[in-house]
């Protein structure tokens, strides 16, 4: 299987190095709610347009950000 | 004359000449050419002294094997430069013209740097070249090229050069030719038989560990996720000026927290309810060893460590300061403090800071922890320049200068001041700062980095005006990328290479284009060798294992240990890994093929089409015109038919910067006999309008 963003090999959609971003970024979205009021969507965009956000979390938030089943994730849909 | 003939071998020509100067007693020094070699004649207690340098190394390890597709080889020897390395034909001539001249002589003395590399030079030159006289050589010790240490360091020779440094030197070119060779054979043999074309993909025992560094520290940046968080700031209004208190909480990670705080204060009278004032003692800065010159180099005038090694370099061989290759912090007594500031005060620009410092009874260097058996920190000899130096020489010179006299500094003092003021139960604290009493920064001002930040006159109770209250927005950064000087740092502290090879690996892994930036970035290729080296063998590129080699050789250096136990062993080390490589060389080439597929396409990817949005601008070459042009990758997909003329002389590099007027990327032309120039490709940026109206 191949990563979806990058081609590498992958043991599912991403390849370690993407699935890593992943990981970071569904585990900072905690953190983002605690902090203010955003919903999963709203957190993707913000992420997406921060300068300081690393080009991995970019290319993977991009593709969920794309992915309707990823936006209508319920436990990530409710706000704070 | 009746005298013997002492063949004197230095490492570099400019080293060669100036202690043919400093030892010669009767007339001139006679400057002669052998086979267009020079070398001088020079005689002193009445014997003739034949002083001749060599070329750096004249003699390299090389593997009896020479094609490249054959791996594992673990048979080398010492060969000539130039029979196995491209570009080294003038090593012949020197070697020549040393064996010529070692004929003549009886005597043989090695003046080369006292160091490892001066040492294995020195064997393999006296060994090969001169036809065995290593045994017989005897060795001057010096740290600086001053005529006074020249003569004394020759009346005072060693009986024999130092074997076992030389053989430390010698196992570590060997480990290191073991290690570098049979990896990157493997490695560039796999990608060539995959792909059917050659790329050189090198990686070694010591390059492998610190593109290693780099490779995490991207997987960190790139995989970094920035939390906001918010600080709150308090204009406090005093006797007319503003100054700025920072809430008692550097970092609130809640929002509404920090609204409300601002809320609360907004508009408020706040009571000064304590002022703490500290002093403290700062010392002097220790003296500069090689990798804390060349940290304070890069922090300073953005010198690369190299640069600044090879500046140093020219200033040691011009006798203005000691021997830079050093690990050592200490200045011994010996080198005689009070001659070289009464040597400096000749300068007009040192001469009060000199006499400052010779008043004073006792002249007593702030020393660092850092020891190096060979030679002392380094410090200027009180050769004043015999001709107009660089700027950079100049400046480099200067600083090693001024760190010396800041050394026997006293220390300075500084004192801070922190104000609490009570605004609305909440607290903020004003800070300033300022220096009491300068001490050793006197000597080292230029370089400096300090700010006074002074308050006004305030007691507790007081009361002040609140101004303004702010809330400002932040995130949380990524670590650092590493440049030049930190990942120099980063491998001194892990213990791999040396202070003479660390600058060169950094140099390595840009040429091989691994990494690229001032602010170090790692190419797709870069990352791509430590993943296979990873996966495949990781011990290979572990600090662990590097260290312990590191360590090994050491020993060998103090008489512990034996070169052939430790060539031994890293070879026993090296050969599973070797066959395993071997072993999916089809998967390993498959991977760095396609690696450096990628790394071509990034070096010729300009930046996002800012016509399309989705596809890639790249530089591409017309099949039908063979002209260069830059075109968008939608092109390809039938989506975008973006494409912009170039210029079709010189080379171009895309440089990944946006041009200021436009925001579009930007290129850097580079062509011979001119300056390089960036180019913005939009035409209708107003760049091309200023141009037009020029």
């Amino acid at each position: 299987m191949k990563c979806e963003i990058c081609g590498r090999r992958a043991e599912s959609r991403f390849c370690e190095l993407h699935k890593r971003a992943q990981e970071n970024l569904r585990e900072k979205y905690e953190e983002w709610k605690r902090a203010m009021d955003i919903t999963w969507e709203e957190y993707l965009r913000e992420v997406l347009k921060n300068p300081l956000t690393g080009l991995w979390v970019k290319e993977v938030a991009r593709i969920l950000l794309a992915s309707s089943e990823e936006k209508e994730a319920p436990s990530m849909q409710e706000k704070v | 004359m009746d005298g013997r003939t002492i063949l004197i071998l230095c490492e570099k020509p400019d080293a060669a000449a100036r202690l043919a100067k400093a030892l010669n007693e009767a007339g001139k020094v006679r400057e002669r050419k052998l086979k267009g070699v020079p070398y001088y004649e020079a005689s002193r207690d009445g014997n003739k002294l034949i002083v001749i340098s060599a070329l750096g190394h004249l003699y390299t390890i090389a593997p009896k094997i020479e094609d490249r597709d054959v791996y594992p080889v673990f048979d080398f020897y010492w060969a000539p430069r130039y029979e196995v390395e491209r570009n080294s034909g003038q090593t012949r001539k020197w070697i020549e013209a040393i064996s010529r001249l070692s004929k003549d002589a009886q005597e043989y003395v090695l003046a080369t740097d006292y160091d490892i590399e001066g040492a294995t030079i020195g064997y393999t030159v006296l060994k090969y070249a001169c036809g065995g006289k290593d045994t017989e050589a005897k060795r001057m010790k010096f740290s600086t090229l001053t005529a006074d240490e020249l003569r004394k360091s020759y009346e005072k020779m060693l009986p024999h050069i130092e074997f076992s440094t030389a053989e430390a030197g010698m196992c570590r070119h060997l480990v290191d030719a073991i290690y570098g060779i049979n990896l990157s054979r493997a490695m560039t043999t796999a990608a060539k038989r995959w792909s059917g074309k050659y790329t050189t993909i090198s990686t070694g025992r010591v390059q492998g560990p610190t593109l290693k560094f780099l490779v995490e520290r991207e997987k960190e940046i790139n995989t970094f996720v920035p939390t906001p968080y918010w600080t709150v700031k308090a204009l406090i209004e005093i006797g007319g000026s503003t100054y700025e208190a920072e809430y008692e909480k550097k970092s609130i990670g809640i929002l509404e927290e920090a609204n409300s705080i601002v809320h609360a204060c907004a508009g408020k009278i706040g009571t000064i309810t304590k002022i703490d004032v500290r002093k403290t003692r700062q010392n002097p800065p220790t003296p500069f060893d090689l990798s804390s010159l060349q940290t304070e180099a890069y922090g300073l005038f953005r010198y690369t460590p190299r640069r600044t090694s090879n500046i140093a370099e020219r200033l040691y061989l011009e006798a203005l300061i000691s021997y830079p290759r050093t690990s050592s912090q200490k200045l011994p007594p010996a080198i005689g403090y009070r001659g070289i500031l009464e040597a400096l005060s000749r300068q007009p620009a040192y001469k009060d800071l000199t006499s400052d410092l010779l008043e004073r009874g006792d002249l007593v260097p702030n020393e660092g922890p850092k020891r190096d058996p060979a030679h002392p920190a380094i410090y200027p000899t009180g050769n004043l320049p015999e001709r107009t130096l660089s700027d950079p020489e100049r400046r480099l010179w200067d600083l090693i200068v001024r760190r010396f006299m800041a050394v026997f500094g006293e220390p300075a003092v500084r004192q801070s001041v922190k104000v609490a003021i009570e605004i609305d139960g909440h607290r903020f604290y004003l800070r300033g700062r300022q220096i009491l009493k300068e001490g050793w920064m006197r000597f080292y001002k230029p370089y400096v980095r300090f700010e006074d930040v002074l308050l006004p006159q305030l007691e507790e109770g007081d009361e002040v005006r609140v101004k303004r209250v702010i809330r400002e927005d932040k995130f949380t950064k990524p670590p650092p990328r590493y440049n030049p000087s930190s990942l120099l740092k980063k491998m001194e502290k892990e213990g791999i290479g040396t202070k003479a090879t660390r600058a060169d690996i950094i140099e390595t892994l840009y040429s091989r284009g691994y990494i690229s930036g001032e602010s170090i970035a790692v190419s797709y290729l870069g990352f791509d060798v430590v993943e296979i080296l990873d996966g495949y063998c990781p011990q290979i590129i572990s600090v662990e294992f590097t260290r312990d080699l590191e360590e090994k050789m050491e020993m060998i250096q103090s008489g512990s240990e034996k070169m052939e136990r430790v060539v031994g062993k890293a070879v026993e080390y090296l050969k599973p890994v070797l066959e395993e490589l071997k072993n999916r060389e089809r998967e390993i080439g498959k991977a760095l093929s396609e690696s450096i597929r990628k790394a071509r396409m990034e070096e010729r990817t300009v930046g996002q089409c800012p016509v399309c949005g989705t596809g890639k601008l790249v530089i591409l070459r017309s099949r039908r015109t063979k002209k260069r042009f830059i075109g968008c990758t939608n092109f390809f997909e039938g989506i975008c038919k973006t494409s912009f003329p170039l210029p079709q002389k010189g080379s171009l590099k895309p440089l990944r910067k946006d041009c200021k007027l436009c925001g579009w990327p930007l290129i850097q032309v580079r062509s011979r006999g001119r300056r390089p120039w960036n180019l913005c490709f939009n035409p209708e940026c107003p760049s091309k309008e200023r141009s037009k109206r020029s």
